[in-house]
């Protein structure tokens, strides 16, 4: 099943990074981090840019480290990553441009 | 190694007569309480689900006949209430999730090479908790105290002040106890395609419906949890004056919503997966080709399963979320068209790589296309929040539902049916009422509802009974109700083919459709046992029906009497050993209606006698668990020449152990459930800080710190039970797990006296809630850890037998996980 988990990996994050930056936007709001200002921006944005990074970065390694397998099974891993990666970039892009809390 | 040797062919008669004897149902009434088997209760499922949908299409032409002019008198507003309540409730609860339950009860043996499903007991559970459940559902618009709210039980509209009769528990328990259906199917589904494969089929050779069933199973044991949490928590506040929804006291409406939707989103994907599997499966073989794309269509399933779970704030764009957040939502649901667009390019690509024949369940699938690529465009315009604004509880949103669940379930559903009419009557069909059927429903339901679009676009709310000020919409409403009654009839011609082909059409012949999977590799109808001996590489299509019948396959008869099947390596197929399976009982039912005692007994207002129902359904499961052992070693099991396989009772990843794994999936999503309630409300919801806490700190710190040593201990005393099982310490072990476990529910019994009153704030009622979720777990638990005790004495533990031991472990380390996790949560808020 090894290479079941490794085809699930890309969504598994992508499902991990989305519940994670809507929880931390939550939690900021409520915390006011939009009005305490870090270098060019306020701590809101920071920390959701931070999270977001990770795991794109995170998304990227999928797809950059294939495990050797054939067929079909490496095609639903390469899928995966894939899935994760592209779903992670266009979900959460909102984070670079948008206002957080209005 | 693939190459199984085949048995030796014997007499195919002689073969099916000793596996009736012991597959078939009793007779009578009789049967109707204790059969089992897959192939009885999941037509049972169909069958009822077709009467429901009838009971909810009824109820839609009621609303068509009020809407038809300005003023209709036909309805009372409170009448209304309840009947588009109840069609939207029936139509998703009672008709949609249960057939493609039955669906997948009857046909997924058959495709994958079995005998049967992998409980076939839960299967009969399932069914009685869906009849009971759905009966009590339906009957309470007969005693005028149908659920009045709309499909989705609102918060504060359901809560117990502006609902203050028994119309929203009714909603609320009813569901719930339906929703025990839907559990039961979906761990179900889920071993039986992981674990009860033909031998060596591999995940990646299995038929597209197997895929697409495997992804509809894990979506309900995740999308059904919230649902259920909140229904609980709502029940709670109605019933106990808990306030999870209330904002004068730290709750919040919303929570509802996002609990509600969390479930109500993916439902749509649940709901249309089943049905792309049947597609995926009629299209290549009415197209005279092979489907276009396997792969790509496993990955476009797997990126639906995911992307559904991110999509459910789009039915909530118009209640003040900020925008950032409304713009992840907004591009999920646009991004869920892209593997939605693959399947459909697919079976496009596989039609136009074919020739295609337009049969009847052709024009069925022609009907889908029709209908639910505009739903889809639809949805994508919704998806746009300035749109979503404009639209919002308008017709619009009801036509472009309409449109995605008719075209993408009803459509596909029905061209099912009709291509597995054949091998469940075993007669073929009269000619001419199908197509019939066909273009009443087509013309009826696209006569409804296209107009609906425009009449929302003119502004008409959705759930009005009247719209006196408003004659612009007179026309558009007209034209839809004179249309639904052309639809009406199209659903009642379908079902009068139905029956005429089942009674009077002339016997159908082998593999009419000349399909390739192995559903049709058995003679028409289905016989009880589905296979004579189960299909190996060598007879792996529907060519092998006669090879199988004479018992050239593995398995082959029932020579020891009992109901067995194959039980595989989950990737790989390797056959790993034989599952005896349960014979029919009248156990099922008669949980069932333990079961139904508490949920009568709690809509009954009997709130203290409700814990009898509960003791009524333990005593019940109890009784499942004493027929799951053996008290001595069996010989291993001749499968085919030179592959002898133990039974089940000698191993340890059984198909129950599996079994357990996918229920703790969905029971650990109630408790993540649960801890998105904590943080949701303690973040968003008014009234925070909850007032200061004034339990007695230090007795609880020490029942907690108890409880928890107490729970620890069990999980090693587990482990070191089934490491000694074959010796006489295995029964000191379970004894000093049981009398751990005993401590840690009584630890907690003292942590329950401690706590503050759950009605004075959310929070308060929020670590009841959590302390309750771990008491239950702490009964089960302590339950598994008597029958492992029971199983120690009484000679049920061998070198190889296990008992109930792994079950006892998973259950006590998921609760011994699920406690640390609730006392973390609670610290941390105190600390925070």
């Amino acid at each position: 099943m090894a290479w079941m988990v490794r085809a699930l990996a890309g969504p598994v994050l992508w499902a991990t990074l989305f519940s994670g930056v809507y929880a931390l936007h939550g939690l900021g709001c409520a915390r006011g981090w939009q009005q305490q200002p870090v270098l060019w921006g306020d701590l809101h944005h920071m920390a959701l840019w931070a999270l977001w990074g990770a795991g794109l970065a995170g998304h990227v390694m999928l797809v950059r480290t294939m495990p050797c397998d054939q067929g079909i099974r490496r095609w639903l891993i390469v899928a995966g990553a894939w899935i994760g990666l592209v779903s992670s970039a266009f979900t959460l892009f909102p984070v670079t441009i948008l206002s957080t809390c209005l | 190694m693939t190459d199984i040797p085949p048995n030796k062919a014997q007499r195919a008669l002689h073969l099916h007569r000793e596996l009736d004897r012991v597959w078939a149902d009793d007779p009578g009434l009789r049967g109707f309480f204790t059969s089992v088997n897959h192939g009885t209760i999941g037509l049972r499922f169909m069958a009822t689900a077709f009467v429901f949908f009838a009971i909810g299409g009824v109820l839609a032409m009621l609303i068509r006949a009020q809407l038809a002019t300005r003023k209709g008198a036909f309805l009372d507003s409170e009448l209304y209430n309840q009947v588009f309540t109840m069609h939207g409730s029936i139509m998703m609860f009672l008709f949609a999730i249960p057939l493609l339950e039955g669906l997948a009860l009857w046909l997924l043996p058959k495709i994958l090479g079995a005998r049967d499903m992998a409980f076939p007991r839960l299967s009969a559970l399932g069914y009685f908790c869906y009849l009971f459940g759905g009966t009590t559902i339906v009957l309470s618009l007969v005693f005028g105290v149908a659920p009045d709210g709309g499909w989705f039980m609102y918060v504060p509209l359901s809560d117990k002040v502006h609902t203050p009769g028994v119309n929203a528990d009714v909603w609320l328990l009813g569901v719930t106890f339906v929703e025990i259906s839907a559990m039961a199917a979906a761990v179900e589904i889920t071993v039986t395609i992981l674990r009860c494969r033909a031998a060596h089929m591999p995940l990646t050779r299995m038929p597209l419906m197997a895929w697409y069933l495997l992804g509809t199973a894990a979506m309900m044991l995740i999308g059904f949890p919230p649902l259920i949490l909140g229904s609980i928590l709502l029940e709670l506040q109605r019933a106990f004056d808990w306030p999870f929804f209330d904002v004068s006291r730290g709750g919040d409406p919303l929570l509802w919503q996002h609990l509600f939707w969390l479930f109500g989103h993916p439902e749509v994907y649940i709901i249309f997966l089943p049905a792309a599997g049947a597609l995926s499966t009629i299209i290549p073989v009415l197209s005279r080709t092979t489907i276009l794309g396997y792969g790509a269509i496993v990955a476009a399933i797997l990126g639906l399963v995911f992307l559904s779970f991110g999509l459910w704030v789009h039915h909530m764009f118009t209640v003040g979320i900020p925008h950032m957040a409304l713009a992840f939502f907004s591009a999920a649901s646009a991004l869920v068209a892209v593997p939605t667009a693959v399947q459909i390019f697919a079976w496009i690509g596989t039609m136009y790589g074919g020739q295609v024949q337009f049969r009847l369940p052709m024009l069925y699938i022609m009907g889908f296309f029709g209908t639910f690529v505009l739903g889809g465009l639809t949805g994508v315009m919704l998806a746009m929040v300035p749109f979503n604004w404009q639209a919002h509880d308008t017709a619009f949103v009801t036509a472009h539902l309409h449109y995605v669940l008719v075209g993408g379930f009803v459509f596909p559903m029905l061209a099912a049916v009709t291509w597995w009419m054949p091998m469940i009557s075993g007669r073929w069909r009269i000619s001419g009422l199908g197509e019939t059927a066909f273009w009443l429903i087509f013309i009826g339901f696209h006569g409804t509802f296209l107009i609906m679009h425009l009449t929302g676009l003119l502004g008409m709310p959705r759930r009005v009974d009247a719209y006196p000020g408003n004659p612009e919409w007179e026309i558009p409403n007209l034209i839809s109700s004179v249309f639904g009654m052309v639809q009406a009839m199209g659903f009642a011609l379908f079902a009068f083919d139905m029956v005429m082909q089942w009674l009077f059409g002339r016997r159908s012949w082998r593999n009419p459709w000349h399909a390739p999977t192995l559903d049709w590799a058995m003679p028409l109808p289905a016989p009880s046992y589905n296979f004579a001996s189960l299909p190996t590489p060598l007879h792996g299509d529907a060519n092998a029906v006669l090879p199988l019948a004479k018992g050239q396959g593995l398995l082959p008869g029932a020579p020891r009497g009992h109901r067995e099947t194959l039980v595989v390596d989950a990737a790989s197929g390797r056959p790993d050993h034989v599952a005896v399976l349960a014979r029919s009982t009248a156990l099922p039912v008669w949980t069932a209606v333990a079961i139904g005692s508490f949920f009568g007994l709690m809509l009954a207002g009997l709130y203290w006698l409700a814990p009898l129902g509960i003791v009524a359904t333990l005593v019940m499961v109890w009784r499942w668990g004493a027929i799951m052992g053996v008290e001595r070693d069996l010989p291993p099991i001749d499968v085919a020449p030179g592959l002898n396989l133990p039974p089940h009772f000698h191993k340890r990843q059984t198909l129950a152990y599996t079994g357990c794994i996918a229920f703790l999936v969905a029971d650990g999503t109630v408790f993540a459930s649960l801890l998105f309630a904590v943080g949701f409300l303690s973040v968003i919801a008014p009234e925070w800080p909850a007032p200061g806490a004034g339990y007695r700190a230090v007795p609880m710190l020490f029942a907690t710190a108890a409880a928890l040593l107490s729970s620890a201990f069990v999980v090693y005393a587990a482990r070191r039970a089934e490491g000694c099982r074959g010796a006489p310490d295995a029964a000191i072990w379970t004894r000093a797990g049981l009398c751990a476990s005993v401590l840690a529910l009584i630890c907690m019994c003292g942590l329950a006296a401690g706590l503050d009153d759950p009605r004075r704030h959310s929070r308060d009622a929020l670590r009841a809630a959590l302390l309750g979720y771990a008491a239950v777990h702490g009964i089960v638990a302590t339950m598994l850890a008597l029958r492992a005790d029971r199983d120690a004495r009484t000679n049920r533990l061998g070198a190889e037998r296990r008992g109930a031991i792994p079950a006892w472990r998973l259950f006590h380390q998921f609760w011994l996980t699920v406690t640390a996790t609730g006392v973390g949560i609670v610290l941390a808020q105190e600390v925070l």
